[in-house]
């Protein structure tokens, strides 16, 4: 198989090197145009913040790696890139490497769920530039099946990886049904931000956002239909909310003991989460003593990470399984393509050989024995070609030296002239 | 029938033991090999446990309540079933391993010292004696798994307080969820000692002549009887919540264990049959 692939990653190349070859879908558009059957017959470009990975088929022989990295170097004028920062995959190990990414195991947060969506994207996207073609649809058709299978039958993907997440997994742990509880997220800054949109993707009954600065509280809480509490008097409504999570800039604590105690007494003593995901810390620690008061501060919420991360390494093998029987599946769904038009090019050639012979000699004999003929030389023809066709049947399965399967494909093609005949006949045709 | 009745007696323990192996396993590795199958298991483990309580009347001509070893077999029975019945009801299936555990010493002590009993007491052959036993024991039955609950809601309580994030964080429901299992189950359970309590009223006159209304067994009862019913009420009327009502719920279970075993084993008392 002629699939060939460039990437640089995570494990090849510095952030800056990464964020700066990252493409946006107007570099993404007119790369492929300039690669699209110069370089490559059919491909797809992957670009994350993270990774940015080209694959396609060379539309010749001659084109290699270097060739397609030139052209995203053209592209993309990036100080500082070398061509260690560049992985090469070929083959089978292109069609496996893809799968991995698809499935989440290649990504920096293992298990990543939003890789998987990324890759399902760049391929609607080579659709849409006509730049996959039969090969690459069936590629994509079985990345998407190992990603799906990967997060369906595994625990990839499972448990938070973000302390924002953890945050809202901890909550989730303490209060059964969020849409019956208040929520108070204190800044707007981009953690708040994201611990919001957490909380409003898990269905929070009610979302309160407040700021130093008001016109940001706004433009968060217009963006997540929540509330607003003016940031002087917040305190004064603490006991109204189950969950408190506090995000800002300040280095003083925001709330104490005391605001706490005084909340949980307004509040008889009903459960009160506070997650304090700021550094330094906007919640006193001390108010974890107070009963029914859950406190959790980016330390604790990091313990849940890293447990959550491990757990997620540890499925790694069962996910790795997952590839390899779907890049089996593959690659003899390859194999017979290349075994089935053989098998017929092999059965045409011998029949053509009987056909001539036959016609050469049949006035020998009568015409009941021409009959007779016929029949037997058509059955000497199947039970020589039996055994070869069976034997290539199997290289289309044997699926761990498909390009060993190729490889006696085309010695077997050579040695009864059939790359011959056909050239003559493309000839006949032109 | 004899042969079947003993065969049944050995196995019940064996199959309450591969039940919790199926919802321990389970517990232990996220849930998700045995995740409709222990469910199955422990229904056809109750319907084997039924059959055998069915086929020890019949042969016997009384129900399985004229012993403590008899006593016991309907105990595992009964708390094995409403485990059912609360899982059927919750769809939660995590807290399986300390429910059935229960049911395994119950069964295990019956299975090996329950004798055949075939001449019993006259007041023990009737109906409505029945109805006030299994009323009382599946009450008591609930009153047991609210307790293992409040245990559970206790146990993450503290893991949550304390930042530990282990097996039981990953593996129980939330602590809304334990609270509302420890007193669904309450509830249960104090219907139904409502109602072993109701019939025992009316039947008491009839049966025992010259009891009393201060017997042990009765005050104990009666007591065990007004403090769930304070419990329910405080929790319901929203004065309570959380630890304080899994604390009164374990409160009410240790008073009901003591309150039976001073009333049948310490005390004189006419509750006393064997």
């Amino acid at each position: 198989m002629n699939i060939i692939a460039i990437s640089i990653n995570h494990r090849t190349a510095p952030v800056e090197i990464r964020e700066a070859v990252y493409l946006s879908n107007e570099e993404i558009k007119n790369l492929t145009q300039k690669i699209k059957d110069t370089l490559l017959s059919e491909g797809l470009v992957v670009t994350t913040c993270n990774r940015t990975e080209i694959y396609g088929i060379p539309a010749n022989q001659s084109i290699n790696h270097e060739e397609i990295q030139t052209a995203l170097l053209n592209q993309k004028l990036v100080g500082g890139l070398k061509a260690e920062h560049f992985q090469y995959f070929s083959s089978a190990n292109a069609i496996k490497h893809l799968f991995s990414v698809a499935a989440g195991i290649d990504s920096l947060l293992i298990g990543d769920n939003q890789i998987f969506k990324q890759v399902k994207d760049s391929f609607q996207t080579a659709e849409e530039l006509n730049f996959s073609g039969f090969l690459m649809k069936r590629i994509f058709d079985s990345a998407v099946k190992a990603g799906r299978r990967a997060i369906t039958e595994t625990a990839i993907s499972e448990g938070a990886v973000t302390v924002s997440y953890a945050a809202v997994q901890l909550i989730e742990k303490i209060f059964s049904h969020l849409n019956k509880k208040s929520a108070l997220v204190i800044g707007a800054g981009e953690t708040g931000e994201i611990a919001a949109k957490h909380l409003r993707e898990r269905g929070i009954g009610n979302l309160t956002i407040t700021n130093r600065t008001y016109e940001r509280a706004e433009k968060l809480a217009e963006n997540l239909s929540a509330k607003i509490l003016p940031f002087a008097n917040f305190k004064e409504s603490l006991h109204e909310f189950d969950i408190v999570l506090s995000a800002t800039s300040s280095n003083d604590l925001i709330l104490t003991k005391d605001d706490v105690a005084t909340a949980m007494k307004k509040r008889n003593y009903n459960s009160l989460v506070l997650m304090d995901i700021a550094i330094p810390r906007d919640i006193d620690p001390a108010s974890k003593n107070i009963d029914y008061v859950f406190y959790n501060d980016i330390d604790s919420l990091n313990i849940i990470v890293q447990q959550n991360l491990a757990k997620r390494k540890e499925e790694i093998p069962k996910v790795e399984k997952i590839i390899e029987e779907e890049l089996e599946s593959f690659l003899s769904w390859l194999n017979s393509l290349e075994v089935a038009p053989t098998i017929k090019s092999l059965r045409d050639h011998f029949e053509a050989i009987r056909i001539e012979e036959f016609e050469k000699n049949k006035n020998r004999f009568s015409k009941e024995d021409q009959e007779k003929v016929e029949i037997i030389t058509k059955k000497i023809i199947n039970k020589i070609l039996h055994t070869p066709t069976v034997e290539l049947k199997k290289f289309s399965e044997n699926v761990a030296s498909s390009d060993e399967a190729a490889q006696k494909i085309s010695i077997l093609r050579e040695l009864f002239g059939m790359n011959n005949k056909n050239e003559k006949e493309d000839e006949v045709e032109k | 029938m004899k042969a079947v009745i003993d065969t049944l007696n050995f196995f019940l323990p064996i199959f309450y033991i591969v039940t919790f192996g199926f919802y321990f396993y389970d517990f232990m590795k996220s849930g998700k090999k045995f995740f409709n199958s222990k469910r199955l298991f422990l229904f056809l483990t109750l319907l084997i446990h039924f059959c055998y309580l069915i086929f020890r009347t019949v042969y016997f001509d009384h129900p399985p309540i004229t012993n403590v070893f008899e006593i016991f077999t309907v105990l595992a029975f009964a708390v094995a079933f409403s485990y059912y019945i609360l899982e059927l009801l919750t769809d939660i299936r995590g807290t399986g391993p300390f429910i059935i555990i229960i049911s395994i010493f119950f069964q295990l002590v019956s299975s090996v010292f329950i004798t055949d009993v075939f001449q019993v007491k006259e007041v023990l052959r009737n109906h409505l004696l029945g109805i006030h036993v299994f009323s009382a024991l599946v009450g008591y039955s609930a009153f047991a798994m609210s307790c293992v609950y409040g245990f559970l809601y206790l146990i993450l309580y503290k893991q949550i307080k304390l930042n530990k994030f282990g097996l039981i964080f990953d593996r129980l429901p939330s602590l809304d969820v334990l609270e509302r299992l420890s007193f669904i189950s309450a509830i249960i359970g104090f219907i139904l000692l409502t109602i072993a309590i109701f019939i025992g009223i009316i039947w008491l006159p009839k049966a025992f002549p010259k009891f009393s209304y201060v017997d042990p067994k009765l005050i104990g009862t009666f007591l065990v009887w007004f403090l769930y019913g304070l419990g329910i009420i405080t929790k319901v009327s929203g004065k309570w919540q959380g630890k304080k009502v899994v604390l009164f719920s374990i409160l009410g279970f240790v008073i009901a264990i003591l309150s039976t075993i001073m009333s049948n084993f310490l005390a004189l008392s006419f509750h006393s049959f064997y």
